[in-house]
């Protein structure tokens, strides 16, 4: 999951960042709206936090130009808490609202529940086959045992079984579990996915040739 | 209680006003309606006493030349001897009066036909000497006390009970000496009757429109008081919290809608100082809100694993700097705080402006290096009248302002300088200005003109509100010229004790 977090407190933004990547997320910054705005538009991401007080074009204005073009889920933070501004930020498309100060665990949480529903999915227990992922815990059982993935592996599970039924293409992997500051090379989704099938069973995940990868 | 009330104490005037108009009309009309009903009687008596004195007096030519009485005195006569013709004037009766005592007497037919002896109402007389009656007409009233009437002055005619009497002297010389006093009356029970009905008619008809009055009075009252009652109401509604009420002032003309207008401009004021007072909550707020999220997240993913002492160490400068963040907004907020509530008035001193300045310069000079900005003073001495300190941190915020919002390798200048008797004191920079649209808010608290927090310099939009506030605290002024792209002057002017 590849996540936008745009904040233009840069000790802020650093420790978001930090902590989400640490949650198993590929995390993009932006400190100013410009930026925010050429990012959302230039990639896909599975979401958006995005701060309301922003430099050069505010949280607003980047979510209504966005909303143009793409239906990322956003998650709006800011320090305002009066019921105006919640209506005014749900009104104008975004998808959840944090106050600052908020809980990181809550925040989480919410993330969780944007990037579900925007997959369609209703529960964070999912079962494929033998595999059963707890996108909340992030944990992974196979026949019912627990099964040890690093975040990487359960990133790209993850992704995939949201993703379930549809081809993934390995541009799409690539851009959905690096970040830009990543240069990992494009091979090691292959190392990952064959990680993978030795830990939850070589039918998990089904490679279509010159195509991707997919869940059935 | 009751006559606190405005509307109480207006009926009582009113009334107290009306009572007293009333009776002075009520008892003006009496009086002209007793002289009315008396006049005719005093005619009457009038013309009777002087009847009365023609008979009286001696004949006009007797002693006349000395010449002896030459006709035989005429009347009174007894009854069977009194002439038919009228008495001619000039009797002489009183020197034969001592005759008449203690028997029957007729005046002459005339002079009786006056007095009407039958007739209760009819008119009467009675002659006395020294007090005692002599002579008197039998429908005299009984209890006619000779020595009371003796006490009043001869004419003019006066009420005595029932009775309207004229006391006359007969004598040539009009005065009591030792003759004859006349008192003629007449009773006036019936006048006296028709002008106690008068009197009842009219108190009557006066206490009617008395009750009218109060009662128009009550209810011109009560309009009056009305627009006061809604003005009330309102006020009250609004003193329970409810803002933005305002009294209806339609009749802006009258005493009360000018009232109605200036409490409604009170109010709107109010209410304007209320909303900016709750914006400034919330933007202190909102402003407390950023550092702790950065302490709340910074903790919270510090400790959910262990972490190398570096990784700690960082985590732990991230919580300085929102703590010191924090510590300075709050510094700022009870600056504003204080000034606000004017506890501390600042204390007069003079001092001089230019060393102040200067201290500042000093103080900002390592800020300023490391932003590689050069300062340039022109300090005149200029004494300046007010508290040290805080024009200090005038000094300070402006100079630290004219650094942050400079390009690197910028120019601050300042100047300090007596003007027209006021002290001077100019911090421009030579960074990128503020847009015109900027300017009129640049005071504000929490107005910045970047929408986002510049936070990262520890700049929480305050200083320049703390500015205006001491300035204004001081009797000052302060006040800023800029163009986008042209750098910004801001101008302080400052009491100083030694007027040019």
């Amino acid at each position: 999951m590849r996540i936008l977090v745009v904040e233009d407190e840069p000790d802020l933004l650093a420790s978001l960042a930090r902590a989400l990547r640490e949650e198993g997320y590929a995390v993009d910054t932006a400190e100013n709206g410009e930026e925010a705005l050429f990012k959302a538009e230039s990639y896909d991401y599975d979401t958006i936090v995005l701060d309301v007080m922003l430099p050069k074009l505010d949280g607003w204005s980047v979510l209504r130009r966005l909303r143009q073009t793409k239906k990322t889920p956003v998650l709006m933070l800011t320090a305002r808490d009066a019921g105006r501004d919640r209506v005014r930020g749900l009104d104008s498309g975004a998808d959840d609202y944090v106050v600052k100060p908020f809980d990181l665990d809550e925040l989480f949480a919410r993330l969780r529940a944007l990037i579900r529903r925007s997959s369609n999915q209703t529960t964070t227990i999912i079962e494929v086959g033998a595999v059963k992922l707890d996108t909340a815990a992030r944990r992974v059982f196979f026949r019912g045992q627990p099964v040890e993935l690093t975040a990487r592996e359960y990133a790209l599970a993850e992704f995939l079984v949201l993703h379930r039924g549809k081809v993934v293409t390995r541009t799409e992997l690539y851009e959905h579990l690096f970040d830009e500051d990543d240069s990992t090379l494009s091979n090691l989704l292959d190392v990952h996915v064959s990680n993978i099938r030795k830990k939850l069973g070589a039918e998990f995940i089904a490679t279509r040739r010159g195509h991707g990868y997919c869940i059935e | 209680m009751i006559f606190k009330s405005i509307k109480w104490r207006l009926q009582l005037w009113y009334a107290l006003i009306l009572t007293v108009l009333l009776a002075g009309f009520g008892f003006t009309a009496f009086q002209l309606e007793r002289g009315r009903v008396l006049r005719p009687i005093d005619e009457g008596l009038q013309h009777r006493a002087n009847a009365l004195a023609n008979m009286l007096r001696p004949p006009p030519n007797r002693g006349r030349e000395g010449e002896p009485p030459g006709e035989e005195p005429r009347g009174p006569w007894h009854r069977d001897d009194r002439p038919s013709d009228d008495p001619a004037p000039g009797h002489g009766l009183a020197t034969r009066l001592p005759e008449f005592a203690g028997r029957p007497f007729l005046l002459p037919r005339q002079l009786a036909g006056l007095f009407e002896e039958a007739d209760t109402n009819g008119f009467y007389f009675a002659l006395s000497r020294d007090g005692k009656v002599v002579l008197s007409s039998k429908n005299i009233p009984a209890g006619l006390v000779f020595s009371g009437a003796l006490s009043r002055p001869p004419n003019p005619p006066v009420s005595r009970g029932a009775w309207r009497e004229m006391l006359f002297f007969p004598s040539p010389s009009g005065r009591v000496d030792g003759e004859i006093v006349v008192l003629v009356g007449r009773s006036i029970a019936v006048e006296l009757d028709l002008l106690h009905r008068v009197a009842l008619m009219l108190s009557a008809v006066g206490g009617g429109i008395l009750l009218l009055g109060l009662a128009g009075g009550s209810w011109i009252a009560t309009r009056a008081i009305r627009p006061i009652q809604e003005i009330s109401a309102t006020a009250l509604k609004i003193s329970a919290g409810d803002l933005s009420r305002r009294i209806d002032a339609a009749d802006t003309e009258s005493e009360l809608g000018q009232m109605a207008m200036v409490l409604n401009s009170t109010f709107a004021r109010l209410e304007s100082v209320f909303s900016q007072q709750r914006q400034f909550t919330s933007d202190a707020a909102h402003e407390l809100r950023t550092p702790v999220a950065v302490i709340l997240t910074q903790t919270q993913t510090t400790l959910n694993r262990e972490r190398s002492p570096e990784e700690y160490r960082q985590a732990l400068q991230s919580c300085q700097r929102a703590a010191q963040r924090m510590r300075r907004l709050i510094e700022s907020l009870l600056a504003i705080a204080r000034l606000d509530a004017g506890l501390e008035s600042p204390s007069e001193s003079p001092f001089d402006l230019a060393a102040s300045v200067q201290d500042c310069m000093e103080l900002v000079k390592p800020l300023s290096q490391e932003r590689g900005i050069r300062m340039f003073g022109a300090l005149n001495p200029v004494s300046c009248l007010g508290d040290e300190d805080r024009i200090g941190l005038v000094i300070n915020n402006l100079l630290t302002n004219a650094i942050h919002h400079n390009h690197a390798g910028g120019e601050v200048q300042v100047n300090t300088r007596l003007e027209k008797g006021v002290a001077v004191l100019t911090v421009s920079d030579n960074g990128p200005g503020i847009a015109a649209e900027h300017l009129p808010h640049i005071f504000e608290r929490f107005y910045r003109v970047d929408t986002a927090r510049t936070s990262v310099e520890g700049r929480v939009g305050l200083g320049l509100a703390i500015c205006k506030s001491i300035v204004a605290s001081h009797g000052g002024t302060i006040e800023v010229l800029s163009q986008a792209g042209a750098g910004a002057a801001f101008t302080v002017r400052l009491p100083s004790p030694s007027p040019a």
